[in-house]
């Protein structure tokens, strides 16, 4: 390389640092304006009471109250337990359903493409079409599910308006939703997998059962680690499909941890105390973050 | 060599894996899921297409005999809804356009910027904070801040919102597309005296088309379907199908037929474009989740 070349390659070389801050500029003022900053106004909040339906009432200074308060909110309470039981028991079926399906479906034929496509559908509607559609097949009187399980003998259940069944039925309709994700995402980790292998191991007399046990299930449960920890991260902001099937009800039987810090807000106006459950909020979250990060790098080590 | 022995799309491998349990085991699955999929979809179809009696008829009636197209009339005449299809796709289309040019950019930033690798590295670990914090957290500083400066019940309000919300699923997406890119491809055009800019519009760009495709889609979806902050930020004029579809539940009683043609309405133009582009929606999806 004479003094030139090398002349231009460093000139080529800050102008390309140069224009790499500039990509990065758009999105990260973006985020800080309508991400950050929120979220910081949010924690500032927190230490306030205040109303907003009184929008001329002064905020006063509160200290910690509006976070102790979440000590003795026993609806709180029930509500991150209720969400905890949602998304372990939500998610481990969508797992397990998800990859039995995923597995059924392994084919490039012309039937598996469009099973795909109709597969895609609960993925695409607006969830809270879901939660609708779902409210109206599940109406006590009117709903067409208690008349299909008349058929088998069932009596008729008012899945919800009955506490007992309520959760069952919103678990339900999550799963409904959220194994095709699973499959779509099994599926392409299953397509991935070396046939060699598989058909070194079907050479050698092994049964389909022991092939899936013994070679599909270990190469492929790096991946299912990481579909149960997003999913298990997504199930803990599930929203929509509660908000229109019970909002909560009955009674607090579906309260989880989004709609009850809406209703804070948007229902009884409680600004101070919905943004310091917000915070309380995120600071889980993170922290299932993290630990979903270090998981998956891990799972990312053992793979190479 | 034989790419096709690499794939497992042999067809004994496929037996291997699609008759884990038996032949019997594997057609009840698919049969089984296709109804639980297909018989909803089928029930939201026949109820967008039935009379107030029908529908709330007691037991239910399975198939329609009569054929009404009176709930879309109502929806579409009556209720107007042209107007909040319209304020939909004005604001999934304008927020996707935006994530995607803007977040493409910081993704490859993010992959292969002259920037120092721990700073990277920090911004790709913010942006992924970002795609997995709840939205319901900024939700009350966000509508005081819009009622401050005014901008409740209008697109601009949604179309900042949504963009916010699709700009980290954008950059997730596209990291996964420009990491599989080989270095060498670059380099050669840095030899040519390619500059940054000009490495990402003619070199990386093309090569990522399906990638851009299918965070389009995903983005787009989301928006398209977005919900909690449609029904914070929107009062009246700016209302979005999602808004309106959950509008029907009143304490005056469920209307499931014009609910139904609504959510018909919703799902019908998304699914068209997701049908067509099927492959990259699919490859966008599995992306999200195995990016390397």
């Amino acid at each position: 390389m004479n003094t030139n070349q090398l002349k231009r390659k460093s000139r080529s070389e800050t102008s390309d640092a140069f224009w790499s801050w500039i990509f990065m500029t758009p999105t990260t003022l973006f985020l800080v304006i309508t991400a950050l900053i929120p979220l910081l106004y949010s924690v500032y909040i927190s230490f306030f009471k205040l109303k907003m339906n009184l929008p001329n009432a002064t905020p006063s200074y509160v200290g910690f109250a509006n976070y102790a308060r979440m000590l003795t909110d026993k609806t709180l309470r029930v509500a991150t337990s209720n969400t905890f039981l949602f998304a372990f028991v939500s998610v481990t079926l969508e797992l397990v359903i998800g990859l039995f399906v995923a597995m059924a479906f392994c084919s490039d034929r012309r039937w598996a493409r469009l099973g795909t496509s109709v597969l895609l559908v609960p993925m695409i509607m607006a969830p809270v079409a879901i939660g609708t559609l779902w409210r109206m097949m599940l109406d006590g009187n009117t709903g067409v599910i208690n008349y299909l399980l008349g058929f088998l003998g069932m009596d008729s259940v008012n899945w919800l308006s009955n506490p007992k069944y309520a959760m069952p039925a919103v678990l339900f309709v999550n799963v409904w939703q959220l194994v095709p994700w699973v499959v779509i995402v099994a599926a392409a980790g299953l397509k991935a997998l070396p046939g060699d292998c598989l058909e070194a191991a079907l050479v050698d007399g092994a049964s389909n059962r022991q092939i899936f046990w013994h070679i599909v299930l270990p190469m492929i449960s790096p991946l299912l680690v990481i579909i149960y920890m997003l999913r298990f991260v997504d199930a803990f902001k599930v929203f929509d499909t509660v908000y229109t099937m019970t909002n909560g009800g009955p009674g607090t039987a579906t309260e989880m941890l989004p709609n009850y810090i809406y209703k804070q807000g948007m229902k009884y106006f409680d600004v101070g105390y919905t943004a310091a459950l917000a915070i309380a909020f995120v600071v889980v979250m993170s922290l299932f973050t993290a630990i979903f990060l270090k998981i998956r790098k891990r799972v990312e080590e053992r793979v190479q | 060599m034989n790419r096709k022995r690499k794939t497992p799309s042999s067809s004994a491998t496929e037996r291997v894996i699609g008759d884990f349990a038996g032949r019997p085991v594997r057609v009840i699955i698919v049969v089984v899921s296709l109804i639980a999929i297909l018989f909803p979809l089928y029930w939201l179809i026949a109820n967008s297409l039935r009379t107030k009696t029908d529908y709330l008829a007691n037991p239910p009636i399975l198939f329609n005999a009569p054929v009404t197209i009176q709930n879309y009339q109502k929806i579409l005449i009556e209720n107007g809804i042209f107007k909040e299809f319209t304020n939909t796709f004005i604001v999934a289309a304008v927020s996707t356009v935006i994530a995607v040019v803007f977040g493409s950019m910081a993704a490859y930033a993010t992959v292969r910027g002259r920037i120092a690798k721990k700073i990277r590295n920090f911004f790709g670990l913010w942006f992924m904070i970002q795609k997995m914090y709840p939205a319901i957290a900024t939700a009350i500083p966000v509508y005081l801040v819009m009622r401050h400066l005014r901008l409740i019940d209008t697109r601009f309000a949604l179309i900042i919102m949504n963009t916010s919300f699709n700009l980290p699923l954008v950059i997730w997406l596209m990291m996964g597309f420009f990491e599989q890119i080989p270095l060498e491809m670059e380099e050669s055009a840095i030899i040519d005296g390619a500059n940054f800019v000009q490495r990402f519009f003619r070199i990386v760009f093309p090569v990522t088309t399906p990638g851009i495709i299918a965070s389009a889609i995903l983005a787009f979806v989301g928006a398209w379907n977005e919900f909690l902050f449609a029904v914070i930020l929107s009062v009246n004029r700016s209302k979005t199908l999602p808004v309106v579809i959950a509008g029907f539940i009143t304490d005056r009683g469920l209307e499931w037929g014009p609910m139904a043609a609504t959510a018909v309405i919703t799902l019908l133009p998304i699914l068209i474009v997701v049908w067509a582009l099927q492959k990259n929606f699919v490859q966008g999806l599995a992306m999200g989740a195995v990016k390397g």
